[in-house]
């Protein structure tokens, strides 16, 4: 078992690096990507201020084309992008224009000198105390089209996804690592909400729907079910937002949002009440795509095995039907149930951005979404590896709730 | 407990043997076919989403704002039928005389026809049986935004269901939305069977490295965050139909691959595949003719819920702008210009649409609710 386990583990370091290799070459290899979306504004900034050709053609001087290759790191080959953005491979954390012999500011009050013994060889020194070198510094010749390559002084360190090291929101001017770390509990209240309903109240209706299979309760609370198959969560939430909104029919919900505006200045059960009068939309619209489902297969599983000889037995046996039926039958109609719970790891951020724009709630997939209409390319690549890994735990801890509600599975 | 209530499991392949006795023989389609006709729900959906779909390529001579027959001074033209027929349908207003027309822009029909009726010259227009096209805005003078269903100002012809934000009418697109969506998840659901088939197939029937290479496949790919791939491809790419259906199907393969893995890797192990190896049948007949039909079970079960998957990702993706470019009549798009609007009341433009994909995912769900019964020889029986 343990060893499976481990296996597992393994085995998804692998798939962690394709998937996000997948990722990174879509968003970095589409046409439309990052770099030529900055020259792109380059472009339009030098014709806006009266430069270029007749015809309106505006070229940028090779040397910013390659400052700006440069600061994506477009000047190493693909791979080598690849390993520098998971933190595998040196990015060049600090990238000065420098001139030989000339002081510059290097951060931090200090400055560095570069000087050059001889052809292809350089000493970055204290501009201040020029016997002593500088630790961590280094001078690449930028390699510009049609012109002289220009010296630059870096500063090179592993920083990347693997040293949570998310890189800058171009939007927000913060930390992609705190942005998420802002929004992460709003999606997760809601994902663990919405689990924590749909398991209890799916488990147990399917159960009732079972015992009292083509009964009234069973056929009255297969219409919901039957809703639930066809409506996606979001369309619901849409609905429901239009009936009880406010905007057209009944007033009874508010139009979305997280919570109230007057929030911080309420009493504690006052906030309290206030975010579960904002929850009751977004939760049931979160519970619905889970709904049917479950449902359906632990009805399903609890019927087949109610069949089962096992089952005949225990009632030869005399025991009550509550003791059959909760205790017999239950344990093993769970097993493919088990086997969904990992797909929950993946619904805290997978699909909750649908939701979170109906309900204009500023979660992970509000964030993610706006992050793609605006190109903001760092929070982009975070939100597809926090979605990645939680895929491949959701995957894993499937197994484990697999192996823990039936012991006779061994996997090898 | 009561034992004589007890029932035996009851085997209906055995039942509809023994009742057939003597009888033509019932084969195994045929006997499916009559369960699922037995199934009421299931069957009546099934033949009313035919039906429905059907009706669907008739719509530009049903809902349309061009004319079925225009008779002007002797000579009769069908601008609808040419729509449906795919010919180009356009005539300029003045080619009819029409007196409200703009130089160049096409017939105002709906004008037209009160025109010649005003004129009593001997023209006449037969417009279809709702006269409002899925695409026509605001150019058209008389077209109102946010017009409420039934509403009808500043002389504008009232509307079933109300118009969008640039004067479109609602009921029309909704119907030609049905055509797009059903289609589309149609497309999607094909192409992905034509990937997902093969390579389940192969991998379950050899086994070794292609299975373990397909398995790892099949992971990478379950990790990655589709929905989301699919909006930045499509935000960088710009949409079209064709991206669209690629996208999808090149996730939807996966689920179908699997469900072909485990059939044929189950398959491949019984007597009769043994029979065939041994008496020198080549590979590719026992996959095609041999297994292949064995194994088709769960993947036509599967069928009516890749087409429910289909539409719901046609229409989120349209929903949040990543879908069929505009002015494709979509539900989606719909829904995110009634959410936009939604406190000023707009309630049509997000209930029509998502009523009729609720109907059209509900009857899709009966249908596959009663293939999966007609196909489960499981009945369940309770004892006690």
């Amino acid at each position: 078992m343990t060893e499976y386990f481990i296996r597992r583990l393994l085995l998804a370091v692998p798939t962690f690096f394709i998937s996000t290799l997948i990722v990174f070459g879509i968003v970095q290899g589409a046409p439309g990507g990052p770099l030529e979306q900055q020259l792109q504004q380059l472009k339009n900034q030098t014709a806006e201020q009266g430069g270029g050709n007749s015809i309106g053609q505006t070229e940028i001087p090779p040397s910013e084309v390659a400052k700006l290759e440069r600061y994506y790191h477009f000047h190493e080959p693909f791979f080598v992008r690849y390993l520098i953005w998971l933190g595998l491979w040196q990015r060049n954390e600090l990238d000065f224009s420098v001139t030989i012999g000339e002081a510059r500011k290097i951060g931090g009050g200090k400055r560095a000198v570069v000087e050059q013994p001889s052809p292809g060889q350089f000493r970055v020194l204290d501009a201040n105390d020029r016997t002593k070198e500088l630790d961590g510094w280094e001078v690449e010749m930028m390699e510009i089209e049609g012109e002289a390559p220009q010296p630059r002084l870096v500063k090179k360190a592993y920083a990347g996804i693997l040293t949570f090291y998310f890189g800058e929101s171009f939007q927000y001017n913060e930390p992609v690592g705190d942005l998420i770390a802002d929004r992460f509990p709003v999606s997760f209240q809601f994902g663990l909400i919405g689990f924590i309903l749909a398991y209890t109240v799916c488990i147990y209706m399917g159960i009732l729907k079972a015992l009292n299979h083509g009964g009234a309760f069973d056929f009255g609370t297969s219409v919901i079910v039957f809703v639930g198959y066809s409506i996606p969560g979001w369309a619901l939430g849409a609905v429901m937002l239009v009936l009880f909104g406010g905007g057209s029919f009944l007033d009874i919900f508010p139009l979305g949002n997280f919570q109230s505006e007057n929030y911080l200045e309420l009493s504690f059960f006052d906030k309290f009440l206030d975010r579960a009068y904002h929850f009751i939309l977004p939760t049931i619209a979160y519970t619905i795509a889970q709904f049917a489902t479950l449902t359906m297969l632990t009805k399903n599983s609890l019927l087949e095995n109610l069949s089962k000889d096992y089952v005949r037995t225990a009632f030869a046996k005399g025991l009550r039907e509550k003791r059959v039926v909760w205790v017999h039958a239950l344990r093993n109609s769970l097993i493919p149930i088990a086997s969904r719970i990992g797909g929950v790891i993946g619904l805290f951020v997978a699909s909750s951005y649908l939701i979170e724009l109906v309900f204009n709630i500023d979660g992970l997939g509000k964030l993610s979404f706006q992050a793609i209409l605006a190109r903001d390319y760092n929070i982009v690549f975070a939100f597809a590896v926090i979605s990645v890994i939680l895929l491949i735990l959701g995957q894993m801890l499937s197994d484990l709730a697999l192996s823990f509600v039936n012991p006779r599975i061994r996997f090898k | 407990m009561k034992e004589s209530k007890t029932q035996k499991p009851d085997t209906s392949a055995a039942k509809t043997n023994s009742k057939n006795a003597g009888a033509k023989p019932v084969s195994v389609m045929q006997r499916r076919w009559r369960k699922f006709k037995s199934i009421k729900r299931g069957y009546y959906s099934f033949w009313i989403m035919i039906v429905m779909y059907a009706l669907s390529f008739l719509l530009p001579v049903l809902v349309n704002n061009k004319a079925l027959m225009v008779h002007y001074e002797g000579e009769t033209y069908f601008p609808a039928l040419r729509d449906l027929i795919g010919l180009s349908s356009y005539y300029s207003g003045e080619q009819f005389g029409q007196t409200s027309a703009v130089q160049g822009n096409e017939a105002n029909y709906r004008d037209l026809r009160d025109q010649f009726e005003a004129e009593d010259s001997g023209n006449w227009v037969v417009m279809p049986l709702y006269p409002f096209g899925p695409i026509e805005n605001l150019s058209i003078e008389e077209n109102q935004v946010f017009a409420a269903p039934f509403e009808s100002k500043n002389d504008s012809r009232p509307r079933l269901l109300g118009t969008d934000d640039v004067g479109r009418d609602v009921f029309s697109r909704m119907a030609y939305g049905f055509n797009v969506s059903i289609s589309f998840a149609l497309i999607v659901a094909i192409v992905a069977y034509l990937i997902g088939v093969p390579f389940g197939a192969l991998s379950g029937y050899f086994g070794g490295w292609i299975d373990i290479l397909l398995q790892r496949v099949v992971e990478i790919w379950l990790a990655l965050p589709f929905l989301f791939l699919i909006i930045i491809v499509v935000a960088l790419l710009g949409p079209s139909f064709t991206l669209l259906v690629s996208l999808l199907a090149a996730f939807g393969w996966l689920s179908v691959s699997i469900l072909m893995r485990a059939e044929f890797y189950r398959e491949k192990s019984m007597d009769y595949v043994a029979a065939a190896v041994s008496i020198g049948v080549p590979t590719h007949k026992i996959l095609l003719k041999h297994i292949l039909p064995n194994a088709l079970v769960p993947i036509i079960t599967y069928f009516p819920f890749a087409i429910v998957a289909g539409i719901t990702q046609l229409v989120s993706l349209d929903f949040l702008g990543f879908g069929l470019p505009p002015p494709a009549p979509s539900w989606g798009q719909m829904v995110g210009v009634g959410l936009k609007y939604i406190t000023t009341g707009y309630w049509w433009l997000v209930l029509a649409p998502l009523t009729a994909m609720f109907m059209t995912l509900l009857l899709t769900v009966f249908i596959g609710e009663g293939v999966r019964e007609a196909y489960d020889p499981k009945t369940f029986s309770r004892l006690r």
